[in-house]
């Protein structure tokens, strides 16, 4: 009987194609499930889906459409089975989204690389925050608490630093962007 | 344009706070402009970064100290190396978070009317942690991430401690491990059963009795009390949890005659139709059976090289056709092959009576094409590398000619779920009759 998994050395190329593309999977689907608890099992499900396919994913061609492609599937499969109980994207807005994200990855990593150093240059109290607003497990509702403020007064300062760290990766890639030029 | 509205939409969207109202609002207004998807897909990527970032630090919230202790690594280690030991890290992280306890291990990905001890229904698609798993009844299959794929048969209890190793504490187990699992472990009270790359099936009785059956390949079995004995494929051992002794026994498969289709792709079989575990030194034609049609598993996973003829590919009822007008699949894609026989012996005192034999059998994923015309089964065995067996007489289905009322035609019909084939034959004693099934490779 013929072995249905292919061979070892595959799947180490697997796992490293994986580990590179796996932060933009996770925001591919994140932004259709707008949930993260779902978003986390859905990127789950799409890995395995993609492990048992890994046959049909040919060497040498774009690895990260490939994954975005079963990511889609994943994700929309999990939106069919939650649209009975609340309000989700549709499934058109879905591919809209798929498309452009598919579109603008190259775009989509560098403002990932150049979030890294926009991070390390918030105040210490606002990078107190985001810390601990997203460790695993973690709730704005519990860090509130701790912090002894209201849930809503974090959320307002937690929108205010994503939209400085939004203009500081503006400006990082206009700056590579005017160096390469 | 990015006005307030929109902003705030997505900020609660991202906050997960967002009213229903809010939400069909968003996306109506996400629908019909691009730009606003474009600042959407923006703010997602941050916000999915983000977490990816510091998810990890839940557990360790001195968030100085472990960037001081990159720091003072970028020092030691020059350029490259450090690339490699992060990647090595990473590659490290995602297995252990693959592997961690609240992580699943495995999906379900077949189930056969298969409830938990509360009543409620196990469903295809759900995700298995490490933990124990109750099935009352029904047959459940789960695929592990490293390709192992076991099915169980309830009533079942097992424990599934990770991905290379489940406890069986009572029911039927079979299990298919592929290279990338090889070291697979079953354990029950009394054996240790290693898998050294095979199909196997492990059973525990309510008196705590155990049996292995090798279906395929070997496995390595022991106990407390004896060494580990190398058990191939058409071997079975029978291990008592009080003697702690494994003994030799007859290589029987009908306990694991509804489990083991499972794990082949096969969902269902009804009415006289009976999956065989092919045993050692095997091949159809000297398989006889007179009460049944056997399924065989032939070729798993592979794409054919060159067209292949069929006799159906539609819903329908199979009629006789000129073999210029059978259809031709031009497929590519992966598919796995199995072979349905009738081969009655002439028997007892009537050797010329002519019966029936009919049934039902459901597979997992669709069917692509059916051939039961022999020179398309001689085409299509020479296109799959299926070893070459002589066969005394040409293999025959004799279909109903239209208009005909006689009695005594075979029928095979492919129903319109394009996974169940529906299927009459009559035995005649020194006739081979065979259907060659394809179906999409799961």
């Amino acid at each position: 009987m013929a072995s249905p998994t292919p061979d070892s050395s595959r799947h180490e190329e697997f796992v490293s194609l994986y580990v590179r593309h796996e932060p933009a999977i996770f925001s591919f689907v994140l932004g259709m499930v707008r949930n993260t608890a779902d978003a986390e099992d859905v990127v789950q499900r799409a890995s395995l889906t993609m492990w048992r396919c890994l046959d049909q994913y040919e060497v040498g061609t774009n690895f990260r459409n490939w994954a975005l492609q079963v990511a889609k599937n994943a994700a929309l499969n999990h939106l069919t089975k939650v649209r009975r109980d609340r309000h989700v994207f549709s499934e058109n807005l879905v591919e809209l989204l798929a498309e452009q994200a598919e579109d603008r990855a190259e775009n989509l990593d560098a403002r990932r690389r150049a979030l890294d150093s926009c991070v390390e240059k918030l105040p210490p109290t606002d990078h107190k925050m985001v810390v601990s607003c997203y460790a695993e497990g973690a709730t704005i509702r519990s860090f509130a608490e701790q912090a002894g403020e209201t849930a809503n007064k974090i959320y307002k300062r937690l929108n205010r630093v994503r939209g400085q760290l939004q203009k500081c990766i503006e400006r990082q890639l206009g700056l590579e962007e005017e160096a390469a030029q | 344009m990015i006005d307030e509205a929109l902003q705030d939409w997505i900020e609660k969207s991202l906050n997960e706070t967002t009213t229903e109202v809010e939400s069909r609002a968003l996306e109506e207004r996400l629908l019909e402009d691009e730009q606003a998807r474009d600042y959407y897909l923006n703010a997602v990527n941050l916000h999915a970064s983000l977490r990816r970032r510091f998810a990890a630090e839940a557990e360790s919230p001195t968030v100085v100290s472990f960037s001081a202790e990159t720091e003072t690594r970028r020092k030691h280690v020059p350029g490259i190396g450090l690339a490699v030991t992060a990647c090595m890290a990473l590659i490290v992280g995602v297995f252990a978070l693959l592997m961690s306890s609240s992580q699943p291990i495995a999906e379900i990905t077949q189930v056969v009317g298969a409830y938990r001890d509360s009543g409620a229904a196990y469903s295809a698609g759900e995700l298995v942690k490490r933990g124990p798993l109750k099935i009352s009844r029904g047959l459940v299959r789960l695929d592990f991430l490293n390709g192992a794929r076991v099915t169980i048969e309830g009533p079942a209890e097992i424990e599934v401690v990770n991905e290379m190793h489940v406890v069986l504490h009572r029911g039927v187990v079979t299990a298919t491990i592929p290279e990338s699992a090889v070291g697979f472990v079953v354990d029950t009270s009394a054996a240790h059963v290693v898998d050294l790359g095979t199909s196997f099936g492990v059973s525990v009785s309510d008196d705590g009795q155990t049996d292995v059956c090798v279906f395929d390949g070997e496995v390595e079995v022991s106990s407390s009390e004896t060494a580990p004995r190398l058990l191939r494929e058409g071997q079975a051992i029978r291990a008592s949890e009080h003697s702690k002794m494994i003994d030799s026994a007859p290589f029987e498969t009908s306990r694991f005659e509804k489990a083991w289709p499972i794990n082949s792709g096969v969902l269902q079989t009804t009415g006289s139709i009976r999956f065989v575990s092919p045993g050692p030194s095997f091949h159809p034609g000297n398989y006889k059976d007179n009460e049944h049609i056997v399924v065989f598993p032939e070729r798993r996973g592979f794409v054919p090289k060159e067209a292949i003829r069929v006799d159906m590919v539609d819903p329908g009822q199979y009629a006789k056709s000129r073999y210029r007008e059978k259809p031709t699949l031009l497929t590519e894609q992966r598919l796995t092959s199995y072979l349905l026989q009738l081969n009655a012996y002439p028997s007892g005192k009537n050797p010329n009576r002519r019966r029936s034999v009919r049934g039902q059998i459901t597979f997992a994923k669709p069917i692509v094409g059916v051939i039961t015309d022999d020179r398309l089964l001689k085409e299509s065995e020479a296109a799959f590398r299926i070893p070459n067996v002589k066969y005394p007489s040409a293999r025959t289905i004799e279909p109903r000619p239209e208009g005909d009322l006689r009695h005594g035609f075979d029928t095979v019909i492919l129903a319109a779920d394009r996974r169940t084939l529906l299927i009459e034959l009559q035995e005649n004693p020194g006739h081979l009759d065979q259907v060659r099934v394809l179906v999409e490779a799961e």
